[in-house]
């Protein structure tokens, strides 16, 4: 199967900044695949080059099988959501999710019917002749949704077309985004700092950390196999410590037991209470633990309410086996 | 008031300003035949006299050709070389626009010279066309400001949403980012106009026995008669400026015209 867009050592050079460093990446078609890492880690750029905003200083982008490296954006099918939207101020709702079509010579019956279609698609036919200046920040991000979307193109690129909604329509915007791409069957290349973003909407997640690919697989491969440190504290594995034979383990907060002493079990760790934050569901305890290498580490574990913590107090703690990571050294 | 001091200020400054306007104003509508305040008496005769005295009306078409003329030429310089600046990779971008408004800052009577002795001594230019160089001059600034502060607020996201559908580089321009400058430029050319039409400096020491703007002429006309004509026009002439304004504020707003003052 050919993939919708494939990048091979492609790598761009900003002045003595290298933003993307030779990476290799194949986009599944019918997909939703996402780029996720810290800002400047070299995402957007690789979705801009993708667009064809900016040419790669070396390497090959191939959309749909074909050389597309110094291919200019307009001659490339794409959808673009851009993060500010970048909704043309002067044009209606209808005139923008229209202006692609109006491009490809689509007669003017046929035009408004896919642009009502689309809208209707995203759910905003009825604020068809509004400008976008009336619309709320969640409406604006549909238009841009469907503006990209009416002109039916090879790929969907979205660059965190969420990071400018509120927190409650940022939830609903992401499996409305999947339902979009579930009926449309589009291939979508979405742009995320957000992990849990990320883990509830990808097909495919590739992690980039300083310009390259640090691990890529579905969320169920990726979320309890973190490759590295990087992204295992990117996805919230707060724990960092060293076996007996000196590998690296991590675990997330929420796997490690504490269990007060006096009930002492076999394989636990000593350590100490520091802090205990309360947090409604759970406690939030940070312990000095002494990890299994013999030295002394910070950790935190994620316990029910209800448990008696104090400052202070001596306590076991317990890292079940299936639950640790082992990193590279 | 949270701020008396800055208040006091605020209106003395506007006393100053619009106290003698309000005397030239009221002086326009006398009856009697001297600039006298309070005035003789409420008519409109010197308005009628004003419109129907020749030298006035020929200056003051010569005022509007020159000023339309100017801010036409500043705005085909002065928007495309905005757009370079700010859109461009061009090294030496400050200087390009240090540059472009130079104008506001260098004596407009230095200017007046500088043109004097190198156009129309130096080169044999008309006054016409000294005046129309020396206009446009003074123009740019504003063609610039604007144009910028537009280009601005205008998301550079926008043209490549453009060329992301299907837009050439050209069709993104018109159909995308020069309709999102309009209301900017509209409102540059308008106070572009006002500005060349009330400009004194520069149309005295460049003025010609062939070509007279109208407050140059005014000002000769004063020095010879003083009667309430001239305060009629001038009436006139505030009348018609405060309506451009007045436009221009409602299309751009004046603080982003002069660069930000309320931002």
């Amino acid at each position: 199967m050919t993939a919708a867009a494939e990048l091979i050592g492609v790598t761009q050079r900003f002045g003595s900044f290298t933003a993307v460093d030779e990476i290799g990446l194949a986009i599944a078609p019918g997909k939703l695949t996402t780029l996720l890492g810290p800002s400047g880690c070299g995402k957007t750029t690789t979705l801009r080059m993708i667009a064809g905003y900016s040419a790669p200083t070396s390497g090959t982008i191939r959309i749909d099988g074909i050389d597309s490296t110094r291919t200019p954006p307009e001659k490339r099918d794409l959808g673009m959501v851009f993060q500010s939207y970048a909704l043309f101020p002067h044009m209606t709702v209808a005139d923008n999710v229209g202006y692609g079509l109006k491009l490809r010579k689509v007669p003017s019956a046929e035009r408004r019917s896919r642009v009502m279609e689309t809208l209707e698609l995203v759910g905003l036919a009825h604020l068809a002749d509004r400008k976008p200046k009336k619309l709320s920040g969640g409406q604006q991000q549909r238009v841009a949704l469907a503006r990209a979307i009416a002109i039916r193109p090879r790929l969907l690129l979205l660059d965190e077309p969420l990071s400018n909604l509120d927190a409650r329509l940022r939830v609903q915007m992401r499996a409305e985004i999947r339902r979009i791409q579930a009926e449309t069957q589009l291939t979508v290349i979405l742009v995320t700092h957000d992990q849990d973003e990320a883990l509830e909407m990808s097909d495919e997640m590739v992690i980039m950390n300083e310009g390259r690919i640090v691990q890529q697989g579905s969320p169920q491969q990726v979320f309890p196999r973190p490759a590295d440190r990087f992204v295992a504290e990117f996805l919230g594995y707060e724990n960092f410590l060293t076996a007996a034979d000196g590998t690296p383990l991590t675990i997330r907060p929420e796997h490690l037991r504490v269990v007060e002493n006096g009930h002492k079990q076999g394989h636990g760790l000593d350590a100490m209470v520091v802090d205990v934050a309360f947090r409604g569901v759970d406690l939030l305890v940070s312990l000095d633990v002494v990890d299994p290498s013999g030295a002394t580490v910070r950790l935190l574990a994620d316990v029910r309410s209800g448990a008696t913590l104090t400052p202070g107090s001596s306590v076991t703690v317990i890292a079940p086996d299936d639950r640790l990571v082992s990193l590279p050294r | 008031m949270k701020r008396p001091i800055t208040a006091a200020l605020a209106v003395i400054g506007y006393v100053i300003m619009i106290v003698p306007i309000i005397f030239v104003v009221a002086t326009a509508f006398t009856a009697g035949s001297t600039l006298r305040f309070p005035p003789d008496g409420i008519s409109l005769r010197w308005f009628d006299e004003a419109l129907g005295y020749e030298p006035f009306i020929e200056a003051a078409i010569s005022s509007l050709q020159l000023a339309m003329l100017a801010t036409v030429l500043a705005l085909l310089v002065g928007v495309p070389a905005t757009l370079a600046v700010h859109r461009g990779k061009l090294p030496g971008k400050g200087l390009v626009e240090g540059l472009f408004l130079s104008p506001l800052i260098v004596p407009e009577l230095v200017v007046g010279l500088a043109l004097f002795q190198q156009l129309m001594i130096g080169m044999d230019l008309g006054n016409f066309s000294t005046l129309l160089v020396g206009h446009t001059a003074l123009m740019l600034p504003y063609a610039v400001r604007v144009t910028g502060a537009s280009l601005a607020l205008a998301d550079p996201g926008l043209e490549e949403a453009a060329r992301g559908l299907g837009a050439s580089p050209l069709r993104a321009f018109f159909t995308v980012t020069l309709p999102v400058l309009r209301p900017g430029i509209f409102s540059a050319g308008l106070l572009s106009v006002v500005t060349s039409f009330n400009n004194v400096p520069l149309s005295l020491l460049l003025q010609g026995r062939d070509f007279r703007t109208l407050p140059v002429t005014m000002l000769d006309y004063v020095q010879q008669s003083y009667d309430p004509m001239v305060a009629a026009a001038s009436t006139l002439i505030l009348a018609a400026t405060v309506v451009i304004a007045v436009i221009a504020e409602r299309t751009v707003g004046f603080a982003k015209i002069f660069g930000g003052i309320n931002q």
